[in-house]
């Protein structure tokens, strides 16, 4: 691993872990604490970028590439946004500090994990995403965050065992835990399956693929909406990376027997996200079923992992969904704050109310419903590609179709916003609303540009896919 | 630089007319007016430079050209003619609009809508024009889904939904066209040899997304639901502009690409324009609703349009863009005198209407001269349009044409029936009690402009051909 690159993790790590520390000692105020952060985010942000320099160490547990460096910039810039967001909306909780020092170390665990080159190091990075969200999400401790919490620690420990199960027999076989290794010594032994079927079920949970999905939707309507946004933004669009590495570096050998699996796995988790999010109520429920057929898109471009561009279809995917996804559920948990608008029908007018809130909340819906020129439609067109590429039509089809049928029920938040007339009066918390709506601004900004300037990704996508030997 | 300031400038203004409502309410309709009067100056400077065939004012951006993803531009006389039909409706829309409710919105999905719409006609790249293609949606959903009329949310999401759903199998077309031809581009595509059966997927999955944009029957159900609650400006944008795309992406994209795919697929389009234009005929005759009779008979023409198209011959294809500048012509004429009758008089239907021409002389007499230039009166561009259809027609398929005029004197039958009902005749009774009044200056402009249009090119039509005859010419070559 690059040394300026886990310079970058250890700063984050460390701004995280000191800031409530620092709160306990000095009382800070809230704009100090996003000030703190934002230095860590920044200086952070410098090392990512300039990462390619400098000496390396840990080599065989991490490794630095183009795609590192390119989504952890992307994952930087979401997660300080989300900070500056999630600052904006518990600033009078007493433990607010403690919770953006969570996020940062989690966005630290994120880092590590798209760098992972070895099964040690995807677990414990893993873990290092995961631990801090366990506490995040009984932030609120109301009842309703309190059952998720529980579920999401049983799903997440649930999740690890089955990776850790899988890498055991790995290890069991070949005395290895780097994927270059086990590339190298990986010979037919239908274990090798067995063990893969373990490590993709983990990666399953983790990024809400049926049939492992039940517990996303609960979790991410149960808990604080700056939270669920962390959880099916940026960690989900980590996890899609580190499955990508595992997929293509450490078992590519058995990798195409996979593909069909893959296909039936995206088929249905596509399906049923789609028809599930379209029968809810609550907006955060939408988000989070429209959350697990983004997962199924994204499987989409798995299945297909026999051409070069389904890593540029992957790659692309988890950028756009790391801006979009975070996005939709700050700008949902912006206008809960303001307007208490939970359900669909307190989304009425809110158009009206809010213009510019939900002007750049339409813009986040239209990205994940895959409307030009928004980076939501042009991460489709790589991954619908990758399928066709591949001689998967019929998924291809299937994908653009639920693709389209998704639309009903993002464009039934936009006829909510816009087309109806406002129900609720008065907001229950009139604040500045610059400090949300530029964090929102800067993520619906950067969509348009990843919609339109595909170079970074597609280079990304090309270097790795040389790399991987295509 | 002039096709990507056309492109730029629309969707630049557009925040302005946003924010600078609450300074004046009349500014935002200043700026789309000066934004109409820009599109125009720039296609007619387009058109007076142009050198008479092929593509011309080339501009090509780089963005990413491994995989042939750049913004190219450039305009041929069918570009260009459109170009110059987005122009004028982009004026008489805004004058329409002149006393519309919160303006500030309203003038900014307008300029929003110009800008991709400029982009949809004069891009060479496949996927740029599908982009442009696509966001068009966004703003007509909006436009429908506010400002229309009762039942105005179902068929904004009925139009966005539907036509979304059609452009899923366009955009499946064009990835499969990539990955077998490895490019986006026209020039590279045009007469590109395929695995002929590859290439008739790729036309059928392509048709489907043009098909229900046009549209053609059984595709259409989304087109009536949305006219009938858009506000009339948007209808005529609906009617003249967002069918046109789906004729032109045929013409462009299908029909130019893939000259012998489109000759296997010749006898279906036939079918279909002979079906759609039958079918829309019918259900106009039946309709009581005069908007939505309006909107069948714009379903009717565009029959006619993918008739043309279908006989592949250069005096076909040379009718079908006639017959759709006509088209947008003249629908739009109608679909606005149908949206002040029923502003004037609070009515749709033409069984409460009677007797019109006695109380608004004015407005019906243009409303007359609409329907006289629908019906193919000798001297509008209705006559020029239906005429060269037909002639293309029977020169291709022969005598099994005999048909198509018939359906032009039923589309002659349901007209004149309307007019006899709703326009002459006594008035009637509940009609006495209202204060039927002319409109004010502003909004007879555009309808005389559609009138002047239609009949100068009507009586003129070689000023249009002239314009992209060469083009037609040069691309019937490969049906040969």
């Amino acid at each position: 691993m690059n040394i300026n690159f886990l310079t970058a993790v250890m700063l984050l790590t460390l701004t995280g872990a000191f800031l409530p520390v620092i709160n306990r000692l000095f009382r800070i105020s809230t704009l100090l604490g996003a000030v703190i952060s934002t230095f860590g985010y920044l200086l952070a942000l410098f090392f990512v970028l300039i990462s390619d320099q400098g000496r390396t160490i840990l080599n065989s547990f991490f490794t630095t590439d183009e795609v590192s460096r390119l989504i952890g910039v992307l994952i930087l810039v979401a997660s300080w946004m989300l900070m500056l967001v999630v600052y904006w909306i518990v600033q009078k909780d007493k433990f607010v500090n403690e919770l953006i020092g969570s996020v940062m170390i989690s966005t630290a665990g994120a880092l590590l994990l798209i760098c992972a080159n070895n099964f040690v190091s995807l677990t414990i990075a893993m873990e290092l995403m995961t631990m801090p969200t366990y506490l995040m999400v009984l932030f609120s401790f109301d009842e309703k965050s309190i059952e998720a919490g529980v579920k999401y620690f049983f799903n997440g420990a649930l999740a690890v065992g089955f990776i850790l199960f899988g890498v055991s027999i790995l290890y069991g076989l070949t005395g290895e835990f780097t994927f270059r290794a086990l590339v190298e010594n990986l010979f037919s032994d239908p274990l090798v399956a067995l063990a893969g079927i373990f490590i993709l079920a983990g990666f399953g949970f983790k990024i809400t693929a049926f049939p492992f999905h039940f517990w996303g939707p609960d979790v991410y309507d149960g808990t604080c909406p700056g939270v669920a946004a962390l959880l099916t933004g940026i960690s989900k669009s980590a996890a899609f990376i580190g499955l990508m590495r595992v997929v293509f570096e450490a078992i590519p050998v058995v990798a195409p027997h996979f593909s069909f699996i893959f296909a039936l796995i995206a088929a249905v988790t596509m399906t049923v996200g789609n028809l599930l999010a379209l029968a809810q109520k609550r907006v955060s429920r939408i988000l989070a079923y429209s959350s697990v057929a983004h997962a199924g898109y994204t499987l989409v471009a798995f299945a297909a992992l026999s051409v070069p561009v389904s890593i540029t279809g992957i790659l692309y995917h988890s950028a756009a969904y790391a801006f979009m996804k975070t996005a939709a559920f700050l700008s949902f948990a912006a206008l809960l704050y303001i307007w208490g608008a939970r359900t669909m029908d307190d989304y009425k007018g809110l158009g009206k109310r809010e213009p510019i809130l939900a002007a750049l909340f339409l813009i986040f819906l239209l990205s994940l419903a895959g409307v030009p020129p928004m980076a939501g439609f042009i991460s489709k067109v790589f991954v619908f590609t990758a399928a066709v590429d591949a001689g998967m039509t019929w998924l291809a089809l299937l994908g653009l179709l639920n693709s389209a049928f998704s639309v009903a029920y993002y464009i039934w938040i936009a006829k909510q916003m816009y087309l109806e007339e406002p129900t609720i009066e008065k907001p229950i918390n009139d604040t500045s609303r610059l400090w949300v709506v530029i964090p929102l601004a800067v993520m619906a900004v950067i969509l348009i540009v990843l919609g339109i300037y595909i170079n970074p990704v597609v280079d990304a996508s090309l270097h790795y896919a040389a790399k991987v030997g295509f | 630089m002039v096709l990507l300031s056309m492109i730029l400038i629309p969707v630049i203004v557009a925040p302005f007319a946003w924010f600078l409502e609450r300074v004046n309410r009349d500014i935002p309709k200043y700026l789309s007016l000066a934004v109409g009067i820009f599109l125009s100056i720039c296609t007619a400077y387009l058109i007076a430079k142009y050198p008479g065939n092929g593509f011309a004012f080339k501009e090509f951006y780089t963005i990413y050209p491994p995989f042939d993803f750049n913004l190219h531009l450039a305009v041929d006389g069918i570009s260009l003619l459109l170009l110059g039909v987005t122009a004028f409706l982009a004026i008489t829309v805004t004058l329409s609009s002149w006393h519309v409710e919160r303006p500030g919105a309203y003038f900014f999905l307008i300029l929003v809508f110009l800008g991709p719409m400029v982009g949809v006609f004069s891009s060479l790249n496949l996927l740029w024009f599908f982009i442009f293609w696509e966001f068009t949606l966004v703003p007509m959903f909006f436009h429908i889904g506010i400002w229309g009329a009762e039942n105005r949310i179902y068929a904004a999401m009925k139009f966005f939904i539907y036509t979304h759903l059609a452009s899923i199998f366009l955009l499946l077309g064009i990835i499969v066209l990539y990955l077998n031809a490895h490019t986006f581009e026209f020039e590279k595509l045009v007469g590109i040899n395929l695995d002929p059966g590859i290439a008739k997927l790729i036309w059928i999955l392509m048709f489907i997304g043009f098909a229900v944009k046009m549209p053609v029957v059984p595709f259409h159900t989304w087109l009536p639901d949305a006219h009938v609650q858009a506000p009339s400006p948007i209808s005529v944008f609906l009617a003249g502009l967002l069918l046109k795309m789906g004729a032109y992406g045929l013409l462009r994209w299908e029909i130019f690409v893939f000259p012998q795919v489109s000759k296997f697929f010749a006898p279906l389009m036939a079918t279909l324009a002979v079906l759609t234009i039958f079918y829309a005929g019918f259900r106009a005759l039946a309709e009581d609703h005069i908007k939505r009779m309006v909107a069948y008979s714009s379903i009717n023409h565009m029959g006619f349009v993918l008739l043309a198209l279908a006989s592949l011959t250069a005096a076909g294809i040379s009718a079908a863009v006639y017959e759709m500048l006509g088209h947008a012509l003249v629908i739009s004429l109608l679909f606005m005198v149908a949206g002040y009758i029923h502003h004037k008089t609070h009515t749709w239907y033409i069984s409460e209407l009677g007797g019109l021409m006695k109380r608004i002389p004015l407005l019906m007499t243009m409303f007359v001269i609409g329907v006289l230039a629908a019906v193919g009166l000798p001297g509008t561009a209705g006559f020029v349009g239906e005429f060269t259809v037909m002639l293309a027609a029977f020169d291709y398929w022969g005598w099994i044409m005999i048909i198509v005029p018939f359906a032009s004197a039923l589309s002659a039958g349901f007209f004149m029936w309307m007019l006899q009902r709703a326009v002459f005749g006594p008035l009637k009774e509940s009609l006495k009690e209202l204060k039927l009044t002319e409109l004010p200056l502003i909004e007879n402009i555009p309808l005389a402009m559609y009138i002047v249009a239609f009949i100068f090119v009507g009586l003129i039509p070689s000023v249009v051909f002239n314009l992209y005859n060469p083009v037609v010419n040069t691309f019937a070559q490969l049906f040969k």
